[in-house]
């Protein structure tokens, strides 16, 4: 993957582009708005990670202006602003993800992952196929070879966004935000109890467990 | 006393103004009474004067100088009180009771009023007032009366008057003053409290009269302002000690972990990785502790939570017992759920999720397996809504209730557990930015030889 990264903190660029660079992909840094304004309209990237406050032209003005123009390339922003509201007016200018510093790089790499698999399965789908595990997004129904697996809605919707992210990592942030949609992290551990049962309904009985515990980031579920 | 001072102070300043327009409207009422006590006594005496002048020149028509003599003499005998004086053309005396006219300065004019001196019959020089007309044979008449008594009346009206105008200021000078002086009393002492707090001093206070009048408002109003400033700026410094504190160790054990790393990789022994793993699960602690300080501050600093929005608490609190339902039963918890349906709620749905997120992370971690936590939503007969944590944990001694709710507030037998002490303050804070409030009593109580139970409860005010 081609990743863009407009970030004015040089070392903190240089941090993720190294990140990025472990997991496989392709990195190129620009160090404020206008010169990532310009080298995302000038090259291909398969996502951009857009820092909110910068010199010159801002994250906010640097995607509004891109989305202006046509460009649905996924965006990622990074910022210090935490708030709801901070959120939401970061996503309202065109941004896909809102990522708060400081994080963890896995964190960062997943969610990277993440924007550049949703834009690749850009066609609105019916059916979820992950290995032996398939998911009819109409009827809400999963089976594993063929046996039915009866889900809860949150079990449902958990395996889901587990499903379009497969073969890749997701962090419990990434999970309680996707599919719980809250933005605070909880002290006890919700979400592993929440994964170990989904993963009690698919892989009991199974040969081959699918749902994968990543250590130090989270998730994955392997075909 | 601050006299000098006092003169220049703006209600000084408003008691002299309100004191000249009272003293011109005190003037102009006191020249009417002039007019109509002094005024009227003259006119009183100058028609008698007239009238007597009128009924002489009818005599003297009729039978000339000598019964106007006659008439005169009768008049006199008869005790009339005025003076008379009859002159020939020449100007000299036929008859009078008294020497000589008053005065000469009525040769132009037959008809003048004056005041005269009077001696010869009455001794001394009194007050009179009289009129002298030329008659139609160029003899001289004056007809006079005596004006010593009402003198008297005038003089004192006169007084009274002058008296009433120097009182009417007085009073209002020195009412002013009191006033002012009463007033740049109440200032001074705003003032001064002010002064004190520019000079650092937070503790300084108003001192209250017990008075129900504006400036006892504005007093109390500056050291409620000033009571809420010093508990914010003291928890502002407790947390930055707390923080310093609390952040303090782990930054130092990070410290000694790195080194120990970088003396590892350096000698080629040891496991430098385990290291950095626990450096970096340290970094993530101390990240998590800043998180929620800054939280708390932002929440504390807003005075009130942003985007509030009404919404359905059952709701929220249905989504809540989905999150933790799963975490209770893989702990041994009976976990229970009592929500009413169909209230509503004004606030910021994410913080307050957050809030009961806090409370339930609690009941879980301190409750023993086999116990239970029960989360409940309803609505108070004030109309408030209130969510409840109960749980049959150790619950919190009555004593330390209020401190657990402090920020970094761990009680002894909490301290191997995870957590910083910042999850009830975060729940206070979030209560506080909806107008609401965070209680914390006993749960259940003693049930066997486990308990007695926290009872945790968020009260939102009613929407609207």
């Amino acid at each position: 993957m081609r990743i863009l990264i407009i970030e004015d903190d040089v070392e903190a660029g240089a941090a993720m582009a190294r990140g990025l660079a472990e997991a496989g992909h392709e990195t190129v840094h620009a160090p404020d708005g206008v010169q990532g304004l310009k080298a995302a309209t000038d090259g291909e990237f398969d996502v951009l990670v857009v820092d909110r406050m910068m010199p010159n032209m801002d994250g906010l003005t640097m995607v509004s202006n891109l989305r202006r123009e046509g460009d649905q390339t996924p965006v990622l922003f990074l910022s210090a602003l935490g708030e709801i509201h901070d959120r939401v007016t970061g996503l309202k200018a065109g941004g896909d993800d809102y990522l708060v510093k400081p994080y963890a790089l896995v964190e960062l790499v997943a969610r990277v992952e993440a924007l550049a698999r949703r834009r690749e399965t850009g066609a609105v789908q019916t059916t979820l196929r992950v290995g032996d595990l398939e998911m009819d997004l109409i009827g809400r129904t999963v089976h594993r070879e063929g046996t039915e697996i009866d889900l809860q809605p949150r079990e449902f919707q958990l395996l889901e966004y587990l499903m379009r992210n497969a073969g890749q990592p997701v962090t419990r942030t990434m999970l309680l935000e996707k599919v719980w949609e809250y933005h605070f992290d909880p002290q006890t551990n919700v979400i592993d109890v929440h994964v170990s049962r989904l993963r009690s309904k698919i892989d009991k009985g199974f040969e081959r467990p699918m749902l994968q515990t990543v250590r130090g980031s989270g998730y994955r579920l392997d075909a | 006393m601050r006299l000098p001072g006092l003169l220049r102070t703006t209600p000084f300043r408003l008691t002299l103004l309100f004191l000249a327009l009272f003293a011109a409207a005190a003037a102009a009422f006191l020249l009417y009474i002039y007019e109509v006590t002094v005024g009227e006594v003259s006119r009183f005496a100058d028609a008698g004067i007239l009238r007597e002048m009128q009924s002489l020149q009818t005599v003297y028509s009729a039978g000339g100088d000598e019964a106007l003599k006659a008439s005169l003499i009768d008049r006199n005998e008869s005790g009339r009180p005025y003076f008379y004086l009859l002159l020939d053309g020449k100007g000299q005396r036929i008859w009078g009771t008294i020497s000589h006219s008053p005065t000469g300065q009525f040769t132009d004019r037959d008809t003048a009023w004056m005041y005269f001196d009077v001696n010869g019959k009455i001794s001394g020089r009194r007050l009179a007032r009289g009129e002298r007309q030329r008659l139609p044979g160029g003899e001289v008449l004056f007809v006079g009366a005596d004006f010593s008594e009402a003198q008297d009346y005038i003089v004192k009206i006169v007084q009274a008057l002058w008296g009433a105008g120097a009182l009417i200021v007085l009073l209002g000078l020195g009412g002013g003053l009191i006033v002012s002086r009463n007033v740049s009393r109440s200032i001074a002492g705003l003032n001064a409290v002010v002064a004190a707090v520019q000079d650092g001093d937070l503790e300084a206070r108003v001192e209250l009269r017990g008075a129900k009048d504006e400036f006892e408002e504005l007093a109390v109003g500056l050291n409620d302002m000033l009571d809420r400033l010093e508990r914010s700026i003291g928890s502002l410094r407790h947390a930055g000690d707390a923080i310093a504190h609390d952040l303090r160790s782990p930054l130092s054990r990070l410290r000694a972990r790195l080194e120990v790393a970088l003396l590892e990789v350096e000698t080629g022994k040891g496991d430098p990785k385990e290291a950095l793993a626990q450096a970096l699960e340290d970094t993530e602690g101390v990240l998590r502790t800043f998180s929620a300080v800054l939280a708390i501050a932002r929440l504390q600093a807003a005075g009130s939570a942003p985007d509030q929005k009404p919404f359905d608490p059952g709701g929220l609190a249905a989504d809540m017992v989905e999150l933790y339902e799963p975490v209770c039963e893989a702990r041994d918890l009976e976990f229970q759920a009592e929500i009413a349906r169909g209230l509503s709620v004004r606030g910021n749905r994410e913080f307050i999720a957050q809030a009961l997120s806090n409370i339930l992370d609690n009941a879980v971690k301190y409750t023993p397996a086999g116990g239970a936590v029960m989360l409940r939503v309803r609505r108070r007969s004030s109309g408030d809504v209130e969510f409840s944590v109960t749980d049959t944990g150790p619950g919190v001694p009555e004593a330390d209730r209020a401190r657990v709710v402090e920020r970094f507030v761990r009680l002894e037998n909490s301290r191997n557990l995870p957590g910083a002490g910042l999850g009830l303050s975060l729940v206070a804070a979030v209560a506080e930015a909806h107008g609401g409030m965070l209680e914390v009593d006993e749960g259940p109580g003693m049930f066997s030889g486990k308990g007695p139970g926290l009872r945790v409860a968020l009260v939102l005010p009613r929407a609207g």
